[in-house]
């Protein structure tokens, strides 16, 4: 309790009720002067817990005047249940002098007039010498200073569980040791420690737990720190001590004084493990899906790829059999000999190379037919498609009908068509201007009772020369395309019973359509 | 003057290496052949009343090989034409028969089996060529007839004896036989059998 302040004069008029036997004795005066001098309220009572003294900034926190109190027991300032024990506790110190309260202080509680309830700091003192014994209590309002704890609690509870929810750590690392180093609770987490040794620092940590693989990248970040730029954001992965691995996304800084001098090491360790893990798990999804296209529909493709090589198989029996019956003839032109045999080894490259296609599909994959719900299938490709919209920079655009009915499918190969084709309408706008860099990806129900699905673009559109060819395998307008997407995917449509081909988009761009039949199966397959 | 155009092997296919290696084959073996690398270029040479035969790639993008053969059935074509499929093709080899080509020959193929074909569509390219050429010259035979010769042939044909005929047509017998020595001289034939078959054989396509 801090010491009371000294007596300031007090031009309050004596109150005629609070008259006693000593209220002319200038010490009486003296301290009720000091009293009301006082922040803290200040309350005396007797052995009996009646009020005698209620000093003015008593009067201001309870809301009563001194008229209202003195003479009555004390226990009307305070709530239950201190209300109920308050005369027994006197009653007890009055017997044993057993300080509970007494010189020591504590937080209680309080009430007012209006009958609300706050907290206050009391502290008591007996007052010496004097028979009976009286009591002094000094009683601070610690209402203001209660809702700030509770304001900084709170506001330290949502940064924790604002860092935990974002599984987002953050330390600073006071370079002059002037004050210790924080890690906040949410790194021990991510770091899976439960303490951070202050002996061992943070970089010192972090380079023996980090993945091998990305020591190069945690060093350049270490490098970048202690250069003159004095900032780093990098991204690695550490192996904690329990054998998992966590991506880290690492931001810090480093702050200096006017000398120049490092001062603080500040950062931000955000763990990015989740959603790189998605990350990865649409990546493998889409390179099964990838895989998946070379392979699915080999049955489908056989006969354009028989065909593919039947030509340079033909080609080099009718070659060697020419060349065979110009050498048997008495006139023969070893000119149309050789020319045979420069043929003969090109088209055996030439089928060499259709098999070196060839071997990048591999066996077939069993085909699943389910009821399959398109607007549903849209929506699950969305996050598939928009990675690789989002990478080329165009904007793809959803439009379903709300309870389509299902169809028949093996949804697996409809995504992949669906891919297939999005991934054609991003390719087809690479040189478009911003503006137009859209997919429109839409369903609807035909009046046939069939489903429509629609890929548009802003594309270039299809030139009459390769409309013609676009279904063909092998034909492609890409430098690294295999010109089997279009021809698989027109296979899958039709081996649900359904049709793909396309039309020009209103305005600019391809609009390609497939449609497949509402369940039940067509027998058509 | 049509023997004097020696029989030529026209072959469609998109195909460059097929295409050559087949123009080789057939170089080979001597027989004259031209070369075309679509349906509309064969179109637009114009050689579809040309002696010889076609070798035809059922699959083509742009026009096809069953595409090809409707629009020459639409110029009456007569040229003999063998499709080249590939394996699976069977469907459309179908239908290529159905609308008038004389074999199909599935890739690849040993070259005495093509070239077989293409000597049995020769053959039967000459042979309908010949026996067009003979119907010509029946029906300019026909033509060279006078009305009362082609009247009096009718009946003959019909076969009527000369009585008959000359009560019909209101003749004497004599002026019949006239006439009737007339129409055998006129249409070179050498019995009333020969007679009778070449009517009949022009009348029947004239159907």
């Amino acid at each position: 309790m801090k010491p009371l302040p000294s007596p300031l004069l007090d031009d309050r008029k004596p109150d005629p009720r609070s008259e006693g036997p000593q209220r002319s004795s200038r010490a009486e005066l003296e301290l009720k002067s000091l009293l009301d001098a006082a922040v803290d309220a200040i309350i005396v009572i007797d052995h009996r817990g009646r009020i005698e003294q209620f000093s003015r900034s008593a009067e201001r926190i309870f809301g009563y005047s001194s008229d209202e109190v003195v003479g009555r027991n004390v226990e009307m300032l305070m709530p239950a249940p201190y209300r109920a024990e308050h005369d027994g506790y006197i009653d007890r110190y009055n017997e044993t002098r057993e300080p509970r309260i007494i010189g020591i202080g504590r937080e209680v509680r309080a009430r007012r007039k209006d009958g609300t309830i706050f907290p206050c700091e009391l502290a008591v003192g007996q007052v010496a010498e004097v028979q009976p014994p009286r009591f002094v209590g000094f009683i601070r309002d610690i209402t203001l200073r209660k809702q700030a704890d509770e304001r900084l609690r709170r506001s330290e509870a949502e940064l924790r569980l604002a860092q935990e929810l974002a599984s987002l750590g953050n330390y600073v690392i006071h370079l002059d040791h002037c004050e210790p180093d924080y890690y906040s609770p949410q790194l021990h987490r991510i770091l899976g420690i439960s303490a951070m040794d202050d002996n061992v620092p943070l970089t010192t940590l972090l380079r023996l737990w980090v993945h091998p693989g990305d020591r190069e990248k945690l060093d350049d970040a270490i490098a970048d720190l202690l250069s003159k730029r004095g900032a780093c954001d990098a991204e690695y992965r550490i192996v904690r001590t329990d054998g998992t691995t966590r991506y880290l996304h690492h931001i810090a800084q480093i702050t200096h004084d006017a000398q120049g001098e490092p001062l603080k090491h500040v950062g931000t360790i955000h763990d990015v493990t989740d959603r790189r893990q998605s990350e990865d798990e649409a990546r493998q999804l889409q390179e099964r899906l990838t895989h998946f296209s070379r392979l699915s529909t080999m049955g489908e493709m056989a006969a354009g790829l028989a065909h593919e090589i039947n030509q340079p198989l033909s080609a080099i029996t009718m070659y060697a059999q020419a060349c065979q019956r110009f050498m048997q003839s008495p006139q023969r032109d070893d000119a149309d000999v050789m020319e045979a045999l420069v043929q003969i080894s090109a088209q055996a490259l030439r089928a060499g190379e259709v098999i070196r296609r060839l071997r990048q599909f591999v066996k077939n994959r069993e085909v699943k037919r389910e009821p399959v719900d398109c607007g549903r299938l849209l929506d699950d490709l969305r996050t598939l498609a928009e990675t690789d919209a989002r990478l080329h920079n165009v904007r793809l655009r959803i439009e379903t009908e709300h309870d389509l009915p299902t169809v028949y499918a093996d949804p697996i190969q409809l995504q992949q068509v669906v891919l297939n084709l999005v991934r054609n309408a991003i390719d087809a706008m690479i040189d478009a201007p911003d503006t137009r860099r859209e997919v429109v990806l839409s369903t609807r129900l035909l009046p046939e009772g069939e489903i429509e699905v629609v890929v548009a673009d802003h594309g270039s559109g299809l030139a009459p020369d390769a409309a013609e060819h676009l279904f063909n395998p092998f034909f492609t307008t890409k430098a690294g395309g295999t010109g089997l997407g279009l021809a698989i995917s027109r296979s899958i449509v039709r081996a649900h019973g359904g049709r793909l081909w396309h039309t020009p988009n209103e305005g600019m761009g391809a609009r390609f359509h497939f449609t497949l039949p509402v369940s039940p199966a067509p027998k058509g397959e | 003057m049509i023997k004097e155009i020696r029989p030529t092997v026209f072959v469609v296919d998109d195909d460059a290496a097929v295409r050559d290696s087949l123009r080789m084959l057939l170089k080979s073996v001597g027989l004259p052949v031209e070369v075309f690398e679509s349906g509309q270029e064969f179109l637009d040479a114009e050689r579809d009343d040309r002696p010889g035969c076609l070798v035809l790639d059922i699959r083509m993008p742009g026009m096809s090989g069953l595409e090809l053969q409707g629009k020459l059935n639409e110029r009456h074509s007569i040229l003999p034409i063998i499709f080249i499929t590939g394996h699976g093709d069977v469907p459309m080899a179908v239908e290529a028969m159905q609308a008038g080509a004389v074999d199909f020959i599935q890739k690849p193929f040993r070259d005495q089996d093509l070239l077989d074909r293409i000597n049995q569509a020769l053959e039967k390219d000459a042979g309908s060529r010949r026996m067009l050429a003979e119907r010509n010259m029946i029906r300019k035979r026909l033509e060279s007839l006078t009305p009362r010769e082609r009247e009096v042939l009718d009946l003959v044909v019909a076969g009527k004896a000369n009585k008959v005929i000359a009560g019909d047509l209101n003749l004497s017998q004599r002026t019949v036989e006239i006439h009737r020595a007339r129409v055998m001289e006129k249409m070179e034939a050498h019995s009333l059998a020969h007679l009778v078959r070449m009517v009949l054989e022009v009348e029947r396509t004239e159907e």
